[in-house]
C-alpha cells in the first residue's frame, strides 16, 4: 500500500471517526462541565443520564416515533428527571461542610441504581437502534458514513447554541450569577434555587440528548455510560472544570489522540494514553487549558 | 487524662473486640459443622475490610476521598501472585507485596498529593485507571484473563503450619492480619502524629503555622493506606488461587467507598463492619434477584444523606458516653453537633 | 542575641500591577510590643503574610533573632519561634480547646515522642493544662473549638499561638469583634504577655494601640509612612493627614 492509499483509506477515515466520536464526547463533556462550573458538582451519574436518553430513543424509537421528533422529545423528557434529582439528592446536602465530595457520592450511589435499573428494564443486552440516514458519501476520494457527517454538523450547532446562551445570554449572565455569589444573585431579584435545578436539568437533557445521537452509532447497553463517562471526566479536566471551550478543544483533541494513537500504536493501549493525559493535566495543569481553580 | 479523640479510639476497640468475637464464633460453628463456603466469603470480606480500612484512614482522618485504593490492592494481590508462583512462601509473598506497593504508593502519593480535595479524588480514580488497563494489556500477567493456579501454600510460624487451603485456619490468619492492621493504624491516629492528620481533615490551612509539614503528614497517610491495602490484597490470591483485572478497576475501589460510608466513615472499625455488612447484604438480596445494585446503591444514597456517620458513628457515641461515665473528665465526641455552618466565624 | 528578634528589610511584594507592601523596613524590640497601624489596605495583613511564610516576598530580607528566613515555610518559620494568629478566628473548630492547645504544644516535644501515646508528651500535656488555666478556659477544655463564643475563641487563638513557646508573637487584630470589655481584658492580657514574649500586633483600636504599644509602625498604600514611639508617632503630619484624618 502506498503512502498516498494510506492516507485515503487508513489515516483519513480514522482521523474522521476520531471527530465524530470527538463531538460525541463533547457533546457529555458539556453537560458535565456546565453542571460543574455553575453549581460546582461533580456529577458521577452523568453517564447514566447519557445511558437513559439513549434506551429512550431506542425504546420510543420501536414505538414508532420518528427519530428526528426524539432529538426533541427526549431531551425534554429528561428535563423532569434532572430538576427532581438536583432537588432530591443534590439540594439536601448542597451546604454540607464538603460538597464536592458529597455530591460526588450521593452521584456515584445514583449511578449504581440506575445501571442497574436499565439492565432490569431493557435486559444486559447490546442493542442498537437503526440509522436514521443510511448511506455514505465521498468527499475528497475519503468515503463517510452520512450519519457521522451529520452528527458532526449537528454535535457543532449544539455546542455553539450551548455556548451562546451561557456566555451571551441574559439567562446565562443570570445563571452565571447565581453561581459567581449565590446571596447577591439571590438579592438581585436571580431565582437561584430555580436557577440550580434549571441547570443541573439543562445538563442532563443534553446528556439525555448526546444519549439519542450516540445511540445509532455506539449502541447501547446497561454499562454504556460508564464506559462514556471515564472519557467525557478526562476531557473536563483537561479542558479545564466549567469551561466550554476548554472542553471542546480537549473533547477533539483527545479523540484525535486516541484515534491516531490507535493506529500507530494499538486500539488497546489508547485507554492508558488517554488517562495518563488526565494525570498529567491534574498533575501539572489542574486548572485545565482554559478553566480556572473553582470558577465558571 | 485522657481526651476525647482517645475515648473515640476506645470505643473503636470495644466494637473491635466484638466483631473478634463475633468471627471466632463464625470459626467455631464453621470448623463444627465443616463449612467450607461460608469460611471463605468470611476470608473474602475480611480480605475486602482492610481495602476499606484503608480508605478510611485517607477519608476518615486525613480527609482525602480516594477513588482509586484498588490500583495498591491490586498491585499486592499481584505481586503475591507472581511470588507464589515461583517460591511458594507466604512470608515472602507478604514481603514481595509490601515492597512493592511500598514502592507504588511512594510514586502515586508523589503525583496525587500535588492537588487536593475532588482533584485528589479524580486523580487517584485516573491512576487506577491507567495501572489497570495496563495490567489488563499486558500478556505477561495473564492480559484480561489474570494469572490462574496459584498454588495453595503451608503457612508457616516457627514449628506450626497451616495450610491457605484450610478453611478455618486461613480464615483466622485473615482475621489476624486485618485486625492487626486495623489495631496499627487505631496506634498511629492516637499518637501526636496521628493526631497531626485529624487536623488536616479539621483546617488544613491552620496546620503549617503551628509548625507540621502538611505535606509529610499527606505523604505518610497516603502511603500507610496504600500498604494496608497492599497486604490485604497480597492475600486474596492465597485465598482464591487467582488474580485478575478486576481487582484493581473501579468497582473495587468503589465497594471500598460504599463500605465505609455503610459503616462510618473516621471510626476505623466502621470500615471493617462496612465491609462484612455489604458481603452479607450482597448474599441476602442475591438469593432473591441479581440486581443487588439498586438495593444496594439505595441504601449508598441515603447513608450519605441522612446518616452521614454511618452504622458505627450511630451506635459508637452510644458506647463512648457508656465509656466516659467510668470517666467524668471526658465526653463522647460524636454527640456534639455542629451547626451547619459554624466552622465559618 | 541581638535586642531585635526581628529585622525586617526593604520587604516587598506586588500582586499584579499593585504594591500591596513596598520597601518596607523596621526592626520589633525583644520583649516589647510592636504595633502595625494602618487605613484598611494599607498592607498590614500582607505584611504578616510575608512574615509568617504564607507568602514570599519578591524582594527584601526576613531575619527572626539574626537568622534569615526570607521565603521560608510557613511550618520552618514556626520552627524558628514565630507564631501568628489570624484576623479571621483560624482554630480546628470540630476538635476540642483542648486538643486545639495540645496540638500547638506538641512541638516542644523531642520527634521521638511523635509515634508514642498521646499520654507520654508529657511537657505538651502539661504545657496545655497551663495554656488553659492562664487564659481560664479550664471548664472548656473538652468543649468543640467551634462551639466556643467569640470571645473565647479569641482568647483561644492567643493561648494556641502561645502554647508553642515562640519568640515572637504576630497578633493579627486579636480584639476585633469583641465587646468592650473582652477588648480591655485582651489588652490587660497582651502586656501580660510581653513579659516574656515579643509581640507584633495589628490593631485598629487607635486607643488601645497608644495605650498598649512600645513602638508604632504606620503604613498606608504598602509603604512604612512613619515609626517610633506612640506619642511621637501621633503628632507625626503626614501621620495626621494619612491616618488619623479619616476618623
Amino acid at each position: 500500500m502506498n503512502a498516498l492509499d494510506y492516507l485515503q483509506f487508513v489515516l483519513a477515515p480514522q482521523v474522521v471517526n476520531g471527530l465524530a466520536l470527538g463531538v460525541a464526547v463533547v457533546l457529555v463533556a458539556l453537560g458535565l462541565t456546565i453542571i460543574f462550573g455553575m453549581l460546582d458538582v461533580i456529577n458521577m451519574s452523568h453517564g447514566e443520564f447519557y445511558a437513559i436518553g439513549a434506551y429512550a430513543a431506542l425504546a420510543l424509537g420501536a414505538a414508532g416515533i420518528n427519530f428526528w421528533f426524539l432529538l426533541v422529545l427526549v431531551p425534554i423528557l429528561m428535563v423532569p428527571l434532572g430538576m427532581a434529582a438536583e432537588r432530591l439528592l443534590i439540594r439536601p446536602v448542597f451546604d454540607s461542610k464538603d460538597r464536592h465530595v458529597t455530591t460526588l457520592l450521593v452521584t456515584f450511589g445514583l449511578a449504581l441504581v440506575v445501571e442497574d435499573l436499565l439492565k432490569v428494564v431493557f435486559g444486559p443486552n447490546t442493542q442498537r437502534p437503526p440509522t436514521p440516514i443510511p448511506g455514505a458519501t465521498e468527499l475528497a476520494g475519503i468515503i463517510v458514513p452520512n450519519y457521522r457527517l451529520f452528527l458532526i454538523v449537528v454535535g457543532a450547532a449544539i455546542v455553539s447554541a450551548v455556548a451562546y446562551v451561557v456566555y451571551r445570554t441574559r439567562l446565562g449572565a443570570m445563571v452565571r450569577a447565581a453561581a459567581f455569589d449565590r446571596n447577591m444573585a439571590a438579592s438581585l431579584g436571580v431565582p437561584v434555587a430555580l436557577v440550580y435545578a434549571g441547570t443541573f436539568a439543562f445538563g442532563v437533557a443534553l446528556a439525555g440528548l448526546a444519549g439519542v445521537l450516540l445511540a445509532p452509532i455506539y449502541s447501547v447497553f446497561p454499562t454504556m455510560g460508564r464506559d462514556f463517562i471515564l472519557l467525557a471526566f478526562t476531557v473536563v479536566i483537561v479542558g479545564g472544570m466549567g469551561s466550554i471551550w476548554g472542553a471542546v478543544v480537549a473533547g477533539l483533541l483527545l479523540t484525535q489522540v486516541q484515534a491516531l494513537a490507535s493506529l500507530v500504536i494499538s486500539p488497546v493501549w489508547t485507554d492508558p494514553i488517554v488517562f495518563g493525559t488526565m494525570v498529567a493535566f491534574l498533575v501539572f495543569r489542574p486548572q485545565g487549558l482554559f478553566g480556572r481553580l473553582g470558577h465558571a | 487524662m485522657r481526651d476525647r479523640l482517645t475515648n473515640a479510639m476506645r470505643a473503636s476497640h470495644v466494637l473491635a473486640l466484638i466483631f473478634v468475637a463475633g468471627a471466632l464464633a463464625l470459626a467455631v460453628i464453621g470448623a463444627a459443622t465443616g463449612d467450607t463456603f461460608y469460611l471463605r466469603l468470611g476470608t473474602e470480606a475480611l480480605i475486602f475490610a482492610g481495602l476499606a480500612l484503608s480508605v478510611d484512614l485517607l477519608l476518615g482522618y486525613s480527609g482525602a476521598l480516594s477513588l482509586g485504593q484498588a490500583l495498591y490492592f491490586g498491585v499486592g494481590a499481584y505481586v503475591s501472585a507472581l511470588t507464589l508462583l515461583k517460591v511458594p512462601s507466604f512470608w515472602l509473598a507478604m514481603l514481595a507485596a509490601g515492597g512493592a506497593t511500598l514502592v507504588a504508593s511512594i510514586i502515586g502519593g508523589l503525583i496525587a498529593n500535588r492537588v487536593r480535595g475532588v482533584y485528589f479524588a479524580l486523580i487517584t480514580f485516573g491512576l487506577a485507571q491507567v495501572v489497570s488497563k495496563v495490567v489488563y494489556n499486558t500478556r505477561e500477567l495473564g492480559a484480561s484473563d489474570g494469572m490462574i493456579g496459584i498454588p495453595v501454600i503451608d503457612i508457616g510460624f516457627g514449628p506450626f503450619s497451616v495450610s491457605a487451603g484450610n478453611p478455618v485456619g486461613f480464615f483466622l490468619i485473615v482475621l489476624a492480619i486485618i485486625m492487626g492492621l486495623y489495631w496499627l493504624t487505631a496506634y498511629l491516629l492516637d499518637t501526636p502524629f496521628g493526631r497531626v492528620l485529624t487536623a488536616l481533615k479539621a483546617n488544613e490551612k491552620r496546620v503549617p503555622f503551628l509548625g507540621y509539614s502538611v505535606w509529610r503528614a499527606r505523604m505518610f497517610s497516603y502511603v500507610l493506606a496504600g500498604l494496608i491495602a497492599g497486604l490485604s490484597g497480597a492475600l486474596y490470591p492465597m485465598l482464591r488461587g487467582f488474580v485478575s483485572p478486576e481487582l484493581m478497576f473501579f468497582a473495587t475501589s468503589g465497594n471500598a467507598v460504599i463500605s465505609v460510608i455503610l459503616g462510618g466513615v473516621g471510626t476505623l472499625i466502621g470500615a471493617i463492619y462496612g465491609s462484612v455488612l455489604l458481603v452479607v447484604l450482597k448474599s441476602i438480596i442475591g438469593s432473591w434477584t441479581e440486581h443487588h445494585l439498586i438495593v444496594i446503591g439505595l441504601i449508598f444514597m441515603i447513608c450519605v444523606m441522612f446518616l452521614p456517620k454511618g452504622l458505627i458513628g450511630f451506635i459508637r457515641p452510644r458506647l463512648e458516653e457508656r465509656l466516659s461515665e467510668k470517666t467524668p473528665d471526658a465526653t463522647p465526641l460524636t454527640s456534639v453537633s455542629l451547626q451547619p455552618g459554624s466552622a465559618k466565624p | 542575641m541581638s535586642n531585635h528578634v526581628l529585622d525586617i528589610r526593604d520587604l516587598g511584594i506586588a500582586f499584579g500591577g499593585l504594591k500591596a507592601v513596598d520597601q518596607v523596613s523596621f526592626k520589633a524590640e525583644r520583649n516589647r510590643i510592636t504595633t502595625v497601624i494602618g487605613p484598611n489596605g494599607a498592607g498590614k495583613s500582607t505584611l504578616f503574610n510575608l512574615i509568617s511564610g504564607a507568602l514570599k516576598p519578591r524582594s527584601g530580607q526576613i531575619l527572626i533573632d539574626g537568622v534569615d528566613l526570607t521565603g521560608a515555610s510557613p511550618a520552618r518559620t514556626k520552627a524558628a519561634g514565630l507564631s501568628r494568629s489570624f484576623q479571621i478566628t483560624n482554630l480546628f473548630f470540630e476538635l476540642t480547646v483542648a486538643e486545639n492547645l495540645r496540638m500547638a504544644a506538641q512541638v516542644l516535644e523531642p520527634v521521638g515522642r511523635a509515634f508514642l501515646p498521646i499520654g507520654r508528651s508529657t511537657r505538651a500535656l502539661a504545657k496545655t493544662a497551663e495554656m488553659l488555666e492562664r487564659f481560664q478556659l479550664g471548664h472548656k477544655r473538652d468543649e468543640l473549638a467551634g462551639n466556643l463564643s467569640h470571645g473565647d475563641q479569641r482568647r483561644l487563638e492567643i493561648a494556641v499561638c502561645l502554647a508553642s513557646e515562640p519568640k515572637i508573637l504576630l497578633l493579627d487584630e486579636p480584639t476585633q469583634g469583641m465587646s468592650h470589655s473582652d477588648t480591655a481584658d485582651t489588652a490587660k492580657l497582651v502586656r501580660a504577655l510581653s513579659r516574656d514574649v515579643s509581640v507584633l500586633l495589628i490593631e485598629h483600636d487607635i486607643g488601645l494601640v497608644m495605650d498598649l504599644s512600645d513602638h508604632v509602625v504606620v503604613m498606608h498604600q504598602g509603604r512604612k509612612l512613619a515609626e517610633g514611639p506612640p506619642a511621637v508617632v501621633r503628632a507625626d503630619p503626614a501621620v495626621q493627614a494619612a491616618y488619623f484624618g479619616h476618623h
